[in-house]
């Protein structure tokens, strides 16, 4: 899977969990640009991405993430 | 993390006359099925049914209560109701940690209500997040 392959997949996660249908993220995507990726969405959108690609992150991973485009590195460094 | 993938947790819930008249003082649902004894026999049920959301007391209860971590939040949960629950019958649940993901603090069970008769009434998912 590429870089590209993975924001589509993360991008259908984000919709289906913040009820958003016309979500559409791209690699600078941050939390500040969409109104209810709250802290509470928050959780519910890594528990999704995590069981979506069969990885798991851990706690410093996500604390470092400014960006879509970083989580997605990271879910690739996984081997997803 | 205090709480690992497979964990069970059981315990009894009784559904009391205090619970149920808690409930219909609470919510006012008066709905014959839960209320006419007469209504819900002719319906074929043996007798007052009690409202489905009585279970989700419990479940309640049991997050906010029973886990050994207090600082606990609900954050999601499923239910269905299978069969009829009667006053005073005395129900086992049982919970399950299906998911422990460590990155958020959210972990995922599965539990089930059976009644006296070990017929599953009512099962589903609960997510909770574990506060900070």
């Amino acid at each position: 899977m590429d870089k590209s392959e993975a924001l589509q997949k993360v991008n259908a996660i984000f919709i289906d969990v913040l009820d958003d249908e016309d979500l559409v993220l791209d690699y600078t995507t941050s939390a500040d640009d969409v109104e209810d990726w709250d802290s509470l969405n928050h959780i519910q959108l890594v528990v999704a991405v995590e069981k979506a690609f069969k990885i798991r992150f851990t706690s410093q991973e996500i604390q470092s993430w400014n960006n879509v485009g970083e989580m997605l590195d990271c879910i690739l460094s996984k081997g997803a | 993390m205090i709480f690992k993938n497979g964990d069970s947790f059981d315990r009894k819930f009784l559904v009391t006359e205090t619970v149920y008249n808690g409930f219909i003082a609470t919510f006012k649902d008066t709905n014959p099925l839960h209320t006419d004894e007469a209504f819900a026999i002719a319906h074929g049920f043996e007798g007052r049914v009690m409202h489905g959301n009585i279970l989700n007391g419990f479940l309640s209860y049991f997050i906010g209560e029973c886990l050994p971590d207090k600082n606990v939040i609900i954050l999601s949960q499923e239910i269905q109701f299978k069969k009829p629950v009667y006053l005073h019958d005395e129900l086992l649940f049982n919970a399950q940690i299906t998911n422990v993901s460590e990155a958020v603090k959210a972990v995922e069970f599965k539990f089930t209500f059976k009644n006296p008769a070990g017929k599953v009434v009512s099962k589903g998912q609960i997510q909770i997040g574990l506060l900070a």
